[in-house]
């Protein structure tokens, strides 16, 4: 990268990181007492950020497996610990889903946070801030203080603008995800020392330790806690019940942040660590992996169905979904891995959709109960049309994005072993039962009578509205502009992988293959 | 060489000058106490700029009694600024509860002398004495408010208890003496080097170990700390959680070190087993207390267990690096927890009697005085242990240590039980920022100067070190050297 700009000392990937933290220290010095100019700077600078991301992605080379814009510095020399950034095909999908998200999700909340906004949109830069972070470490000591960083903004959130049962789902959000933190902690601890003893000096580089070579003695267990904290952040069954509590009691922005970025850093993490620096392990968890992934997939589905709260139906189809995630990841085949990344961008795409488009129901009814609504669709078309898109991507319609992703995922699992394919393709068909049955109970059916008068979409939510249905159609007729950025990275998974995959990935999942057919 | 000797201790005599010079000028004075916390102020950073002065330099003095190194300047300093910043943070408080007089100005700075000796000190005898003038300065300034009920109980728990602990330590140390024919740390280990160690030293380690586990509030010698931390003023129940816990982690780490590295297994395995029921004593307790003050003091039990498990991974890996570590993690939470206390005694000064530090009345702080209730949160979020904060540089260093001793199993327990800890910390932010408040506390007076400064500069050294560790944990690395020489 001899381009001009890194000529010029550029630093990409710092400013990208904190450009809203910066954002978020002017709103703090001068504008305490002017909601609409913090406001206003919240959103330029949320909107500089994605803007900047979009620049960093033109200039990405999609054909190198590397990681692109490094920026390496000392920081803690004596420990080994560097402020070293970059980042590949993988990790520039997740920026632009995080700064879009982003954006949106302060245009979103425009007018629906009444009290302490400043704090709240700062909350929200912070936020933003540390979840770039996560995307854009290459340092094991960097990305563990971006990841935990993020924990305490996104409490606020819920704590302080959540709904009735706020406090409890906070402090659940908190604490799962921070006990699986700590003992990622105690692993990272482990490998590096395990490194250091082992004549490779004291480091925390990711890349570097990615070609140590664990023995199996400390990889067993170190993947065991990388993946458990990962699993809970996913999340995964049977640790996912911190996620309809959080989901349902954050307000709106942060129910979309939660679901379309938060979510994903798990799953970025088991590519990135479980997999990246233990692979002779993870192809023996394939099969433990792919069980847990396709109950979660029907589980999901399943409560989704008997919901009676919108905002918690819409959670546990994140469980379901987020299930395919896992699910792709872990069938080590190019579709499968690409499917899921991409799914991962579906997911918050369309999941971000919905809880938004819920989010505008709220305000206007102060109810998320199913029950209370019926005929919306006739005070508020221009809602229902949106409505009606991004249900459909959801559940998987052809054309739009949900298809692309879940299709590629199912034909690497249906590679792996048949009879995982047919068991998530269940939840498929679930998923249309309880996203069409939530959307004629809502929409259609008999109107409620109270509802006649409320006002359709303003402007400002159809904005915000607009890029969502945008990327839903831009993924779904044509995924190649972003599986393009995929191909090298999945390669470089499957090389890590491929060694070892032969030796171990058999196993009981080789026996359940000749059991139920599979190649 | 007599000269030699004093300026080995020139320090504490600066301290000592200025002590003195309180108590003569108090009677003198009338209600304004400021010029009584200047002098008490130009001791402390006087004593600082002088020890800072003498950094390099490796002077025995009083015929091996004590040793000035950057090891016993490590501690000086930390003392001097934890006093400092106790003061600062006293003032505002002491006028609101009428009994602002210049004993206890004095009194802190003779505890800190008995801890800076501690700290330098090379023989068990000079340990001993300043332990003591450390400890009797303490029960005196815990029973400063001599009219509650609740200052009488705490100055006598704390003065039984110790008491008592004193005795059997001092009695672990004549059996010390009765096998080594010395008190001197390196004479002891001369003697007992090549000897099989035998049970009779190993009953004499443990006894002056469980003196010292005593003070830095070691399950199961922990009962007195609750009570002892309500009923002291609350600057002074901030002291207590850093200044005389760390110096006796000097003399823990000092002592085992130099003088029974013979025996490093066995008293590793002792703190080990010391560390996790302190880790598990202080955070389970810590999760049922409703009163702030009393949630700070299980707290500060359940640190003194992370610190325990670095002195045990210590002992067990007969490795220096676990030691440096907790040289570190005392340094960070001496801030933070100045920090943490400092703002309950603002509360109190602001709120005045009504106020009992219970979590009910913190209830809405955040929207009422905002400043409080940030500086709160950060130093509950860095007590937890959250990245961006000194506390997690901390246990980053610490459990990183024990992890490396191949002590993976303590370093689980020690995280998980970090991960409790979460639940209490962020309480308190919970009730300030998530609920609204049962009953309106005015809080109306400006900040005093001092208060600013001191929570000013808790909050700037718990947000620094947390991303510029370096030059910190160098000139530990270099403190921890001179222990040896």
């Amino acid at each position: 990268m001899t381009d001009f700009a890194t000529q010029l000392g550029f630093r990409g990937l710092t400013l990208l990181t904190f450009l809203p933290i910066a954002g978020a220290v002017v709103m703090l010095i001068f504008m305490r007492k002017r909601p609409s100019a913090y406001k206003a700077t919240a959103l330029i600078t949320s909107i500089f950020t994605l803007a900047l991301a979009i620049y960093l992605a033109a200039k990405f080379q999609t054909g190198t497996s590397g990681f692109q814009f490094q920026e390496n510095s000392s920081w803690i020399a004596g420990l080994g610990i560097s402020y070293h950034l970059g980042i590949d095909g993988i990790s520039l999908l997740l920026i632009l889903l995080t700064t879009l998200l982003s954006v949106l999700a302060i245009l979103g909340s425009w007018n629906s946070i009444k009290d302490r906004g400043l704090a709240f949109f700062i909350s929200l830069l912070v936020l933003e801030t540390g979840m770039l972070g996560v995307f854009v470490s290459m340092d094991l000591f960097l990305f563990y203080v971006f990841w935990e960083i993020q924990l305490i903004p996104m409490y606020f959130i819920i704590g302080i603008w959540g709904g009735p049962r706020r406090v409890y789902a906070a402090i659940k959000f908190f604490l799962y995800t921070f006990v699986g933190s700590v003992l990622m902690l105690v692993a990272i601890l482990a490998i590096v020392w395990w490194y250091a003893k082992n004549g490779g000096g004291l480091t925390f580089d990711i890349l570097t330790l990615q070609k140590a070579g664990f023995p199996v003695s400390i990889a067993a267990w170190s993947f065991a806690a990388f993946f458990i904290a990962f699993a809970i952040k996913v999340p995964m069954f049977p640790v996912h019940t911190w996620l309809p509590d959080a989901h349902t009691e954050a307000p709106t922005a942060g129910s979309v942040i939660l679901a379309g970025v938060l979510l994903k850093m798990g799953v970025y993490g088991m590519i990135r660590f479980c997999i990246g620096f233990f692979p002779q392990i993870a192809v023996r968890a394939i099969l433990p992996v792919l069980i847990l992934s396709v109950i979660a997939i029907v589980y999901g589905a399943a409560m989704s169905l008997v919901q009676p709260d919108m905002k918690r139906l819409v959670a546990y189809s994140s469980v379901s979904h987020m299930g395919f995630v896992t699910a792709g990841l872990f069938v080590f085949n190019q579709q499968g891995i690409e499917g899921s990344v991409l799914q991962m961008v579906n997911h918050g795409v369309l999941t971000g959709a919905l809880f938004m488009m819920v989010g505008f129901f709220y305000d206007r009814t102060h109810t998320r109960m199913i029950s209370d609504y019926g005929g919306m669709a006739k005070p508020m078309p221009v809602a229902a049309a949106f409505f009606s898109l991004f249900v459909l991507g959801s559940l998987g319609l052809p054309g739009l994005n949900g298809f692309v992703g879940e299709f590629l995922i199912l034909i690497g699992t249906f590679q792996y072993a048949k009879v995982f394919a047919v068991i998530a393709s269940i939840g498929i068909i679930l998923g249309a039962a309880y996203l069409l049955w939530m959307y004629q109970r809502t929409m259609f059916q008999q109107a409620n009578e109270k509802w006649l008068t409320l006002k359709d979409l303003s402007a400002r939510e159809i904005v915000t509205l607009v890029p969502l249905v945008g990327m839903a159609v831009w993924i779904g007729l044509y995924p190649h502009t972003f599986l393009n950025f995929l191909h090298a990275p999945a390669q470089n998974i499957l090389s890590q992988v491929q060694p070892y995959l032969a030796e171990h990935g058999g196993g009981i999942a080789h026996l359940a293959a000749t059991l139920f057919g599979g190649n | 060489m007599p000269g030699g000797d004093v300026l080995a201790i020139v320090p504490e005599l600066i301290i000592l000058v200025a002590a003195s010079a309180i108590l003569l000028i108090e009677p003198f004075l009338k209600a304004d106490r400021t010029a009584v916390m200047a002098v008490a102020l130009t001791g402390l950073f006087g004593s600082i700029a002088v020890s800072l002065g003498l950094l390099g330099q490796n002077r025995v003095a009083f015929a091996g009694m004590l040793v000035l190194s950057d090891w016993a300047i490590f501690f000086k300093v930390l003392f001097a600024a934890g006093g400092a910043l106790t003061l600062m943070m006293s003032s505002d408080y002491l006028e609101s509860q009428r009994r602002h007089i210049g004993e206890y100005y004095a009194l802190l700075l003779f505890a800190i002398i008995g801890m800076d000796l501690m700290a330098a000190a090379r023989d068990l005898m000079l340990f001993y004495v300043s332990l003591e003038l450390m400890a009797i300065s303490s029960y005196l300034l815990a029973a400063f408010f001599r009219y509650r009920v609740r200052s009488n109980e705490s100055s006598l728990k704390y003065l039984l208890t110790g008491s008592f602990t004193s005795a059997i330590m001092l009695y672990g140390i004549s059996l010390v003496y009765g096998q080594a024919g010395a008190t001197n740390y390196a004479a002891i280990e001369n003697a007992l080097r090549g000897q099989a160690t035998g049970s009779g030293t190993i009953l004499a380690v443990f006894l002056v170990a469980i003196g010292l586990a005593f003070k830095v509030s070691s399950a199961p010698f922990h009962m007195w700390v609750p009570d002892v931390y309500e009923g002291a003023p609350t600057p002074i129940a901030g002291f207590f959680s850093v200044g005389p816990k760390a110096a006796a982690f000097s003399v823990i780490l000092a002592a085992f070190i130099v003088g029974f590295p013979g025996a490093a297994e066995q008293w590793g395995i002792l703190f080990i087993v010391l560390s996790i029921l302190t880790m598990l004593v202080g955070n389970l307790f810590a999760l049922v207390q409703t009163n702030v003050k009393r949630m700070l003091a299980y707290s500060s039990i359940a640190h003194a267990g992370y610190l325990l498990a670095g002195v045990g991974a210590m002992g067990w890996s007969k490795n220096s690096y676990p030691g440096e570590t907790v040289l570190i993690y005392l340094a960070a939470y001496t801030f933070i927890n100045l920090g943490a206390f400092g703002v309950l005694a603002f509360l109190k000064s602001q709120v005045g009697a009504k106020f009992d530090y219970s979590l009910k009345q913190m209830a809405g702080l955040g929207r009422r005085s905002p400043w409080a209730g940030v500086l709160l949160s950060l130093f509950m979020i860095s007590l937890t242990g959250i990245p961006g904060t000194a506390g997690f540089i901390a246990k980053f260093y610490l459990f990183g240590s024990v992890v490396w001793a191949n002590l993976v199993w303590l370093a689980v327990i020690g995280v998980l039980l970090s991960a409790v800890s979460a639940y209490y910390y962020l309480r308190v932010v919970i009730v300030m920022f998530f609920k609204e408040p049962e009953e309106e506390l005015s809080i109306s007076g400006p900040m005093s100067g001092g208060m600013a400064a001191g929570l000013g500069i808790t909050a700037f050294a718990t947000l620094r070190s947390a991303f510029f560790p370096g030059w910190l944990w160098d000139s530990i690395v270099r403190a921890f050297g001179t222990l040896f020489s």
